[in-house]
């Protein structure tokens, strides 16, 4: 009898154990066998895209801190509106859509740092210092492009908004001949304003994440 | 009127839950509160979803925040009607995140296991992480799982819905209690982290309750206030995903088949909670001179264990419903510095319901 019991119950204890490894293997091979990552903008101080998902726990903390709600969480509804999809291992995780709202570097708020990179709990944003020169040299979201087909200053008519939206104007973004933007890849940090400021649909510049 | 108090312990127990899981809601609330004030919008969206559930609820946080010392809302020469952004920013950092990792008053804290997998899943130790790890580990170390019973939001939930299973029985419907082993919840601990290490994923937080709803509830409120933006006023569960889904199965499957299945013998973070509990000086001891035997505390405790074998191992949660329901005055909380209380044999008495 009490043979009996204790095969049942190793037995139990057997398909508990399997059905869990299974599981969480099977987890696993849907979180990063399918999909490939797509190419999105981070919050400032990110890490590199993969070291940045290694690291992120998806708690979305810097997207309670933003105080501009440029941060949010890359979820299938959020991305549906910006035709992109995340990759399985990308879900939830924070991602900026310049299109929809820029980062604005904390600008007019007090704080000795950007207030998401001083939220994240586990360094996947790197705390960044609030100063002009400190900002240029360690955030990189990504780098403006400027599409000529469809920029304005560009095709006969001045127009010079994505310049003024620029938060280092004069440095990153400048007008040329026609307002036409000029971009400094040494001073553009990939904040977006100039992208959200666009008034060509689509727009004409656009920030192209790092990789 | 011993009684009466331990009854309190449950009380403030459950006050502690619900509070947590009302924070939860709250916190993207005042986020979007504090956006709007910093854009100065706030007067006129809150006359512009008069009457629904966002206009309430930005109604109700603009006033908690108007009661706010005088000098911090009105200076810089403000006017009566208008609001400081930065002290709403300042005030609103007071609460912020979820059970998952959190910021209380300034303390950053982040549950043991989100940063166990962040650290193995990026094989580096950032100094942030063990920041944020003081406050939890320290409480853990002291008084063992206590995340479990007094923070844990789906620990709030499947108390409730344990409560199901009396209607199932009233009905005179089959009710089925199975016994998995316990060591499960340690293989998910272990697989779940090498998983991590290998896909450099942290993936454990995908199947953890307390982050699944941390992340829904975030994603339910946002959405209803990015649908009023788009004027769809109203109250909607639009916003969460099928992530949710997972809640739902768990939730079923301890109704239907095992009574706190998930908390009992599969739940990572439960198991690295008790892993780094093993030796709280802060444990439930019997006297066993009082116990008259009755078996109400075994049926009693959540975890499934035998108080009155004075068991209360690493398993143990602390959450005082074995003395609570102790009629004999025989259960109390005391502290033990790892000397008498035997660590060994988690496993129940067949006697449970």
């Amino acid at each position: 009898m009490s043979t009996h019991i204790k095969r049942r119950r190793f037995l139990k204890q057997v398909a508990a154990s399997s059905i869990a490894v299974a599981g969480a293997t099977a987890a696993g091979k849907w979180m990063g066998g399918s999909g490939e990552a797509t190419a999105c903008v981070r919050p400032p101080g990110s890490l590199s895209e993969e070291e940045f998902l290694a690291t992120c726990i998806r708690c979305g903390r810097c997207g309670d801190a933003c105080p501009n709600q440029c941060i949010q969480p890359f979820t299938e509804e959020v991305a549906l509106t910006h035709a992109v999809e995340p990759g399985a291992a990308q879900r939830n995780t924070p991602v900026i859509f310049p299109r929809q709202q820029a980062c604005m570097l904390c600008n007019d708020v007090e704080s000795d740092h950007l207030l998401c990179t001083e939220a994240c709990p586990t360094g996947a944003l790197q705390k960044t210092v609030k100063q002009v020169d400190i900002i240029i040299e360690e955030v990189d979201m990504g780098l403006a492009e400027v599409d000529e087909q469809l920029c304005y200053s560009y095709n006969g008519a001045s127009c010079g908004i994505c310049v003024r939206a620029c938060p280092f104007e004069g440095k990153a973004l400048t007008a040329g001949m026609w307002e036409k933007p000029i971009i400094d890849e040494s001073y553009c940090v990939g904040c977006g304003l100039c992208e959200r400021a666009c008034v060509r649909f689509p727009q004409a510049i656009r920030v192209v994440p790092k990789a | 009127m011993k009684k009466f108090e331990l009854h309190k312990l449950q009380w403030l127990r459950h006050s502690v839950q619900i509070m947590v899981i009302v924070l939860m809601l709250l916190v993207p609330a005042v986020s979007r509160y504090a956006n709007s004030v910093a854009a100065d919008d706030i007067d006129s969206q809150m006359k512009a979803w008069e009457g629904s559930f966002q206009g309430n609820t930005m109604a109700a946080i603009d006033t908690v925040f108007r009661a706010l010392p005088e000098g911090e809302m009105t200076r810089q020469g403000l006017t009566e009607s208008e609001r400081d952004p930065q002290a709403v920013i300042k005030y609103s950092r007071a609460f912020r995140g979820g059970p998952w990792s959190a910021e209380l008053f300034g303390v950053s804290m982040t549950d043991p296991l989100g940063a166990a997998e962040s650290i193995v899943a990026r094989k580096h130790v950032a100094k942030v992480v063990l920041i944020s790890l003081i406050v939890p580990v320290i409480l853990t170390l002291l008084f063992g799982r206590i995340f479990c019973s007094w923070i844990c939001p789906m620990g709030l939930i499947l108390e409730i819905t344990d409560r199901f299973r009396n209607v199932l029985k009233f009905l005179e419907l089959k009710t089925y209690n199975i016994r998995f082993t316990r060591n499960t919840k340690y293989a998910m601990l272990v697989v779940g982290l090498c998983a991590s290490a290998v896909l450099s994923v942290p993936i454990l937080g995908y199947v953890y309750p307390p982050a699944i709803i941390s992340r829904e509830l975030h994603d339910l409120i946002f959405t209803l206030f990015d649908r009023a933006e788009a004027k769809l006023l109203g109250f909607t569960f639009i916003g969460l995903t099928w992530m949710s889904l997972i809640l739902l199965g768990i939730i079923l499957f301890e109704v239907f088949v095992s009574r706190r299945w998930w908390c009992r013998y599969i739940c990572p973070g439960g198991a690295l909670y008790i892993l780094l509990g093993i030796k709280r000086p802060v444990r439930v001891q019997l006297n066993e001179s009082k116990c008259t035997h009755c078996v109400d505390c075994v049926v009693a405790c959540p975890m499934g264990l035998n108080p009155m074998k004075n068991e209360m191992g690493p398993e143990c949660d602390n959450c005082g419903e074995c003395i609570s329901s102790c009629h004999d005055d025989a259960l109390k909380f005391a502290l033990s510095l790892g000397t008498s209380i035997k660590e060994e044999s988690t496993e129940s008495v067949p006697v449970t319901k």
